[in-house]
């Protein structure tokens, strides 16, 4: 019957309206609404399988240092090549996808669970609070935002969780200033007088009344927001904060690369720089697409 | 006398800014577990001697005391000493300014030379190639992190090609740099006809301020094009276009309308390109403010961080200053508030 509906365009269009939607047919559908957003998705979905899948896909352990091949360059045995420690960088910079969502997914989790609260309060309440928490918010705009992390986690000791921790934190903001001008608007609407006026708890009002009308500008920041995370931790694993060598990090592998780039051993961080950069992308892409596809003004105007 | 009224209310708007810059510079280093006086102090110390310098430092001091301390020391411009080289941080910071102001200067100038105009041409034919290509573009510059793209730029341009000079430092070994004037060995040697200093000078500017135009350039067309973008959908341009008016003098209002949001933008973001100014400089040895915050990071010299990432702070503040009384004097009527 399939068949059958396939070659005549009239059926196709009779049953796709009854039927819901298959999966292809919303993945064609997002990748009609925001070419460049699916093929961020489809770049971050290769790096969750590397992620996965690291273990079978690795050649090589990616801390198993082959003492009589230091600094190989690419071959058939090492694709990428083997590091100063005669470690293979193909398998450091598979395994390094793992740092990547490892860190970005609950630093970004963190935000949202800080930030979102922290705006519906402030833009609910307003006041004296509101006030406060948006200059300080201000304050904190002044700073980079890389070296308020660098000079944070260099200050309150070097692990992999004081690095997320910070990223967490700083970028809470984004998503309170976000939340806190959706709930501006929706304080004095009719529907948010009608559930104050019926006896709600302020809570109540706040997360079920407000909230699903609030969280869709803070959700169309998540790719973005998770971009910036996995930039600011390889950064932090650069300058040799946080996560140090070797741990088969991408920034940290770029920082055993840099003295190696000026000797010609271009290898070592050229390839882990790739696919910081390529994850990196990945996400700006997909953020683009969501914040397209989330904002009625940005669509009408492409 | 309108004007002074703005000048002296936007100043003093700056007030609550900057005490809220100091004090998140302060718990910077206090929210720390660090305890310096165990750094200072050495292993052997007795009790009394840990005594004596957590007094001399004032941590005896209560927390809001000396938040009260340090910020009326910031304001008499006493940045502290560094807890390593004992040397004023303030006098660090001001001799390393200009080297950085330098590379921020013409790194972020030819950035914005070149992201201006691409963010608007976009902008004039939406989706068509030009926009898509470049909005590719800027996106893969936003995920190209600064540092990799330095150290990538030395190996093609000086390790392959041979073109560009080793990335040690603002001058070459072998020329002596000119006397200061400025301190800016570039200007100096121009200034005083030292032609050889003010070549080597260049050489080595030419791929760091490349690489910092670069990560300055792509935010740049991205907003640009929205910027631009939204004033084609205003009233005024869509009731020029429905008149007739030929495109060459609609795009012409299009520029006078988007020049203010493109500044106040460009302002927005010097903060972020201090941060790549930093990353930049340390991988090209620039001897500025940026690689001796980085340094003194790494070391936890944490006066001297206190002191790099204060002043950062404040010279976003200037900048957004600066850009607010422009605004002003482009556009009077943007002093609705």
């Amino acid at each position: 019957m399939m068949t059958a509906d396939a070659t005549d365009p009239r059926h196709e269009t009779q049953t796709a309206a009854e039927a819901p939607p298959r999966l292809r047919d919303r993945v064609v559908g997002l990748a009609r609404l925001s070419p460049t957003g699916a093929a961020g998705l489809a770049l971050i979905v290769l790096f969750a399988l590397l992620a996965l899948f690291s273990g079978v896909l690795m050649p090589h352990d990616p801390v198993a240092s082959y003492t009589d091949r230091i600094l190989q360059p690419p071959s058939a045995e090492h694709w990428f090549g083997t590091d100063g420690n005669g470690m293979d960088v193909f398998s450091r910079v598979i395994y390094g996808a793992r740092f990547g969502f490892g860190i970005a997914i609950p630093a970004v989790l963190l935000s949202v669970v800080i930030g979102v609260p922290v705006g519906l309060i402030a833009g609910y309440r307003g006041g004296y609070l509101d006030e406060v928490l948006m200059r300080f918010f201000d304050g904190l705009r002044v700073f980079p935002s890389i070296i308020l992390a660098l000079a944070v986690v260099a200050a309150t000791g070097q692990s992999l969780f004081n690095v997320i921790l910070v990223l967490g934190l700083l970028d809470s903001p984004v998503f309170a200033r976000v939340v806190r001008a959706e709930v501006l608007s929706l304080r004095a609407s009719v529907f948010v007088e009608g559930a104050v006026a019926a006896g709600n708890p302020t809570w109540r009002i706040l997360f079920v009344h407000i909230l699903p009308n609030a969280i869709q500008g803070a959700l169309a920041q998540v790719a973005v927001r998770a971009a910036w995370a996995v930039r600011i931790s390889a950064t932090l694993a650069f300058l040799g904060v946080g996560i140090q060598a070797p741990t088969p990090e991408w920034g940290a592998m770029i920082r055993q690369g840099a003295e190696f780039m000026v000797t010609g051993q271009w290898w070592v961080g050229v390839f882990p720089g790739t696919a910081l950069i390529l994850m990196v992308f990945g996400l700006n892409l997909l953020g683009d697409g969501l914040q397209d596809v989330m904002d009625p003004r940005r669509r009408a105007a492409k | 006398m309108r004007t002074f009224r703005f000048l002296l209310r936007r100043a003093l708007m700056v007030i609550p800014l900057l005490v809220g810059v100091v004090f998140i510079t302060f718990m910077l280093v206090r929210v720390g577990g660090l305890d310096p006086v165990g750094q200072l102090a050495g292993p052997t110390a007795t009790e009394a001697e840990f005594a004596a310098i957590r007094e001399e430092l004032g941590l005896d001091q209560s927390l809001f005391r000396q938040f009260l301390i340090y910020a009326g020391n910031v304001l008499q411009g006493d940045f502290g000493e560094s807890w390593l080289s004992n040397r004023p941080v303030l006098d660090d910071i001001l001799g390393r300014a200009v080297i950085s102001l330098e590379l921020l200067f013409w790194g972020v100038g030819l950035g914005t030379l070149v992201g201006i105009p691409v963010g608007l041409r976009a902008a004039f034919r939406p989706n068509g190639r030009f926009d898509q290509v470049s909005r590719v573009l800027s996106l893969l510059g936003f995920s190209i992190p600064t540092y990799w793209l330095g150290l990538v730029t030395i190996f093609v341009f000086f390790y392959l090609l041979g073109w560009a000079p080793p990335a040690m430092g603002r001058i070459s070994l072998l020329v002596s740099p000119p006397p200061t004037i400025t301190g800016s060995y570039l200007i100096d040697g121009l200034l005083q006809a030292n032609w050889e200093a003010a070549r080597s000078a260049f050489a080595q500017m030419v791929l760091p301020v490349l690489c910092m135009a670069v990560i300055a350039a792509a935010p740049i067309i991205k907003q640009t094009r929205a910027i631009a973008l939204d004033v084609l959908s205003s009233d005024p341009i869509r009731y020029a276009r429905a008149t007739g008016l030929p495109e060459r003098v609609v795009r012409r209002m299009v520029l006078r309308n988007s020049g203010v949001p493109i500044l106040t933008y460009v302002g927005t973001e010097i903060t972020g390109l201090v941060g790549t100014m930093s990353l930049i400089e340390y991988v090209f040895a620039w001897g500025g403010l940026g690689q001796y915050g980085l340094n003194a990071i790494s070391r936890g010299d944490f006066t001297a961080v206190q002191g790099y990432v204060l002043a950062l702070a404040l010279f976003s503040v200037i900048v957004f200053l600066v850009i607010d009384i422009l605004v002003y004097l482009m556009e009077p009527r943007s002093d609705l508030t």
